[in-house]
């Protein structure tokens, strides 16, 4: 299978790890599927499409969406603050943007609940204003924001790093404004990282639970996500209908990194950046 | 005086490195400083406020209650279960990373890029989902329920259960910190050792292994911090049974949902100096690596 | 006159990259900016630019201050080391970006742009390329590119930093003999920075010479050869020998040679100086007071002209000399032979 290589170990290193990916990824997840083949299809329809998921389906996704789209914005502002600008405390704030991937879920979904609640920090300056956020969709997309907060910082922060100086300087010279800088040159540039940011970010809210449920509230039709509708029925013992709303996320969540990957694939060759 | 032109020529490289921005190519210092501030509102509101949250909740009936909720008997039991999943599950996935980047980093074959693709697969997934297809397998109900309950051995709702959805939700970390570094260092050296006449082996231990350590050691920091914080998947194989199935992020669940608060922050507030250690170890090995590079590259240049 | 640089000084922290710099550049005029790495010549062309912004000093375009101009405003074009092309748009995008960002009253419309685009391509012989990315080019291509852009403002002056600097040899050459024929079709002011001193005899009309932040010699390719006005010149530009020696009224002694110097007649016992280019070394087997003896070590007789290498007999150091092929094969010299050397033309500088 490889070409001739003069270095050693490639069976031994590629069977080890195709063995090791079987074992723990792939065969449990086939798992899944065919778990999900045992339904009929009118078992299926009625497990993934009835009200109770399908309105999960909608504020997972829907807020997912807004979640993600907040870290666009301010996660393309973060990145460029801390890659263009000196600032008292940057190293540590720098250092500070990935703390939402060191931070167990738990402990954020409780401590955002108790920040988010009417007696907490915020949530009660947002009660004086008749906004309720715990316990409501606007929770979900609080908790999700904080989870996906890193990725677009973290894929946007190299390519500004990247962009020289010199293109930027070119486009003055040609007689381009800052503005026009930024939008014709920058953003161009730019935009295939916040796009990979973006879906990155999206793809961990959709599967996101931890942070969510403490903050969430969990009522039916209202702020109960899909993960949590996977854990109820299991714990109601329908496996079988659990195990076909996993399917579909599954899908949906395999559709997005090959979109994720094709689409980085795509942009690398495009731009002819090795990556 | 060759010395003292190059010292002056590095002083000025460092300078333009740091400033490195012309009037041309930057913005109106109000401009600057509105958009220094808009980001660091946003990252007060959802990074620093919540960090701050858990040790004031944690103290707010005092420290005693605070030492006391962490030292009781669920919770040690907890703390020790999370060290146990963590121990074994990172030196797993170190060996399996380590392997896939050798192979996927220094060979060529065909479906390479799929391969790393489905490395990526456990990143992509709902960790519910990761809980789930280990009780499909050996739940009750499961593949291997009924030969697993016949020879009186559990791995769904107890320790192996936890351990392996732990090893599932961290399995990418460390694969995916090597491949692109191992792959940016190319095979120069680990040919230049074979044609020295070295092994297998010496070849990994003196050339490869100490290129790739800064990256290890930080796939490995990734991996543990995941391993001992991770709630979803191994909430669902767990089964919550106090003392005994509960990792530390289960424990805080638990005593918050019996309204618990101190000490379920107090327990919280471990995770949370945990994830402040991480971050620093983190940007150490960051700086470390970085200040390789940096020497490497001076080697090269002059 | 183009562009007048008057007193420039530039610091970055400690390190003083322009001490007092002033510099007139004549208008259609191709100047080099030629020097070591470091000695100021690239922050020199930024601040023509407007990229950089002087410490002290004033800067004039056609006689009008422009010293707190914006780069924007200059109307200069800058072909940068690295060409800077933008690499999401194609070339044409590239080339016509100039045209596009002005404001509105100012632009021409797509279709002129399309012509002028057109139009500087054929200059620069890539039109067939105008669909292509920047990355799906080679390095004299982009090189050709990145000048079109900056040319398509129609610059008062044309700015280059190391353009050839990033090229292989053989695509080097070419391109500093087409830059040469254009510059002499389109006579736009242009000042070029470049630490090849090859590429700037033959490509400049004039030379200016610069080392640590200072400009030791302004003038053309023969003068600064042939006359180099410090030793740092004699050096830089050209191989040449050196002697270290002393001088006293009128005789300077280096090594076992006497030579007399008028200009020194006054002079008591000091230190000196003194430089001679490897053809202006006379060989002779005949021994002279008013000759080096040396042993000829090494012979390249590779190339257009032959190649000595002499290790000199009164001190531990090496002369180079070169010779026609036809005069290095009458002579008949061996390696290993002792000969007698005198050095013509010979310049003198006081430490």
């Amino acid at each position: 299978m490889a070409k001739k290589s003069s270095l050693p170990g490639f069976n031994l290193s590629l069977g080890y790890t195709i063995f090791y990916l079987s074992l723990i990824v792939l065969i449990p997840l086939s798992a899944v599927f065919f778990k999900t083949f045992t339904l009929s299809w009118d078992e299926f329809v009625q497990a993934v499409a009835s009200p109770r998921v399908v309105a999960s389906y909608k504020l997972t996704f829907g807020a997912s969406l807004i979640a993600a789209s907040i870290n666009v914005v301010f996660g393309v502002l973060t990145a460029w603050v801390l890659t263009r600008y000196e600032f008292f405390g940057k190293k540590i704030v720098d250092a500070f943007v990935d703390f939402p991937f060191a931070l167990p879920t738990a402990v954020a979904g409780i401590s955002l609940s108790a920040i988010y609640a009417k007696n907490g920090w915020i949530g009660s300056l947002l009660d004086q204003i008749g906004i309720a956020v715990a316990y409501t969709p606007l929770g979900v997309v609080v908790a999700l924001t904080f989870i996906g907060l890193p990725f677009v910082v973290r894929t946007v922060q190299p390519v500004l790093e990247d962009l020289g100086a010199e293109v930027e300087e070119a486009g003055a010279s040609l007689g381009a404004n800052r503005w026009q800088v930024f939008y014709k040159i920058i953003l161009p540039a730019i935009w295939p990282a916040v796009i990979t940011g973006f879906a990155l970010a999206f793809a961990r809210a959709v599967g996101e639970y931890g942070s969510v449920i403490f903050i969430a509230g969990n009522m039916p039709m209202v702020s109960e996500i899909t993960p949590l509708i996977i854990i109820t029925k299991l714990e109601q013992y329908d496996y079988a209908g659990a195990t076909a709303v996993a399917a579909v996320m599954l899908v949906i969540s395999f559709i997005l990194l090959f979109a994720i990957n094709g689409f980085q694939w795509w942009s690398n060759r495009r731009l002819g950046h090795v990556k | 005086m060759a010395a003292a032109n190059a010292h002056s020529l590095s002083q000025y490289a460092k300078y333009h490195n740091k400033v490195g921005r012309s009037r041309a190519t930057s913005e109106a210092t109000w401009v600057r400083y509105t958009l220094i501030g808009v980001a660091l509102l946003f990252l007060c509101l959802f990074l620093f406020i919540p960090l701050a949250a858990v040790f004031v909740e944690a103290f707010r009936k005092g420290a005693e209650t605070y030492f006391a909720s962490l030292t009781e008997a669920d919770a040690l039991s907890a703390m020790k279960l999370t060290l146990i999943a963590a121990a074994i599950s990172v030196p797993l996935n170190l060996v399996f990373g380590v392997s896939a980047a050798w192979a996927i980093s220094k060979f060529e074959f065909k479906g390479k890029s799929f391969l790393i693709t489905l490395i990526d697969l456990p990143f992509a997934i709902s960790p519910v989902i990761a809980g789930l297809i280990y009780v499909l397998i050996f739940g009750l109900q499961g593949w291997f329920g009924e030969w697993l309950s016949d020879h009186d051995f559990k791995i769904v709702f107890a320790v192996p259960g936890i351990v392996l959805a732990t090893i599932f939700v961290t399995f990418p970390f460390i694969a995916r910190e090597l491949i692109p570094l191992m792959q940016a260092q190319g095979k120069d050296e680990e040919e230049a050792a074979m044609v020295l006449g070295a092994s297998g082996w010496q070849m990994f231990w003196h050339v490869t292994l100490p290129n790739i350590k800064w990256g290890l050691l930080y796939g490995v920091i990734l991996c543990n911090a995941r391993a001992m914080g991770e709630f979803g998947a191994v909430s669902v194989v767990s089964g919550h049974i106090r003392g005994l199935t509960n990792t530390m992020p289960l424990h805080v669940e638990i005593l918050y949902n019996e309204y618990n608060y101190a000490a379920a922050f107090a327990v919280a507030s471990v995770l949370a100096l945990l994830a402040l250690v991480t971050l620093a170890l983190k940007t150490y090995v960051e700086w470390q690596a970085a200040r390789n590079a940096e020497e490497t590259e001076r080697e090269i240049t002059e | 006159m183009s562009i007048e640089i008057k007193n420039i000084n530039k610091g970055f922290g400690s390190f003083s990259a322009l001490n007092n710099v002033s510099l007139e550049v004549p208008t259609g005029e191709l100047v080099a900016l030629l020097g070591p790495s470091g000695c100021g010549k690239t922050t020199l062309l930024r601040i023509i630019a407007g990229l950089e912004t002087p410490d002290t000093g004033s800067i004039h375009f056609y006689g009008k201050d422009a010293t707190e101009r914006a780069v924007r405003e200059r109307e200069v074009g800058f072909v940068f080391q690295h060409y800077a092309l933008f690499r999401h748009m194609t070339v044409f995008e590239n080339v016509a970006f100039g045209l596009r960002v002005r404001p509105k009253h100012t632009r021409p419309n797509d279709a002129e742009i399309k012509r002028r685009v057109h139009e500087l391509l054929n200059l620069v012989q890539l039109d067939w390329l105008a669909d292509r990315y920047p990355p799906q080019l080679s390095g004299g291509q982009r090189q050709r590119i990145a000048l079109a852009r900056a040319l398509a403002v129609e610059p008062k002056v044309l700015l280059l930093d190391e353009p050839f600097g990033a090229l292989d040899a053989k695509v080097r050459k070419e391109l500093r003999r087409w830059l040469r024929r254009l510059h002499d079709e389109l006579h736009v002011t242009s000042v070029f920075v470049t630490h090849d001193q090859e590429e700037a005899l033959e490509v400049a009309d004039t030379i200016v010479v610069m080392n640590q932040g200072k400009i030791e010699q302004i003038g053309s390719p023969q003068q600064v050869y042939d006359n180099p006005a410090t030793p740092f010149v004699y050096q830089f530009l050209g191989n040449v020998n050196a002697f270290e020696g002393r001088v006293n009224a009128g005789v300077a002694k280096l090594g076992a040679l006497e030579v007399p110097v008028k200009e020194f007649a006054q002079t008591h016992d000091s230190a000196v100086q003194a430089f001679a280019r490897p053809h202006d070394i006379d060989i002779s087997r005949d021994a002279s007071a008013a000759a080096f003896k040396a042993q000829l070590t090494y012979v390249h007789s590779a190339g257009s002209v032959v190649r000595l290498e002499l290790k000199r007999d009164d001190a531990e150091t090496f002369i180079e000399a070169e010779l026609t092929r036809e005069y290095f094969s009458q002579l008949n010299l061996k390696e290993g032979e002792t000969v007698y050397l005198t050095p013509r033309n010979v310049r003198f500088f006081l430490d």
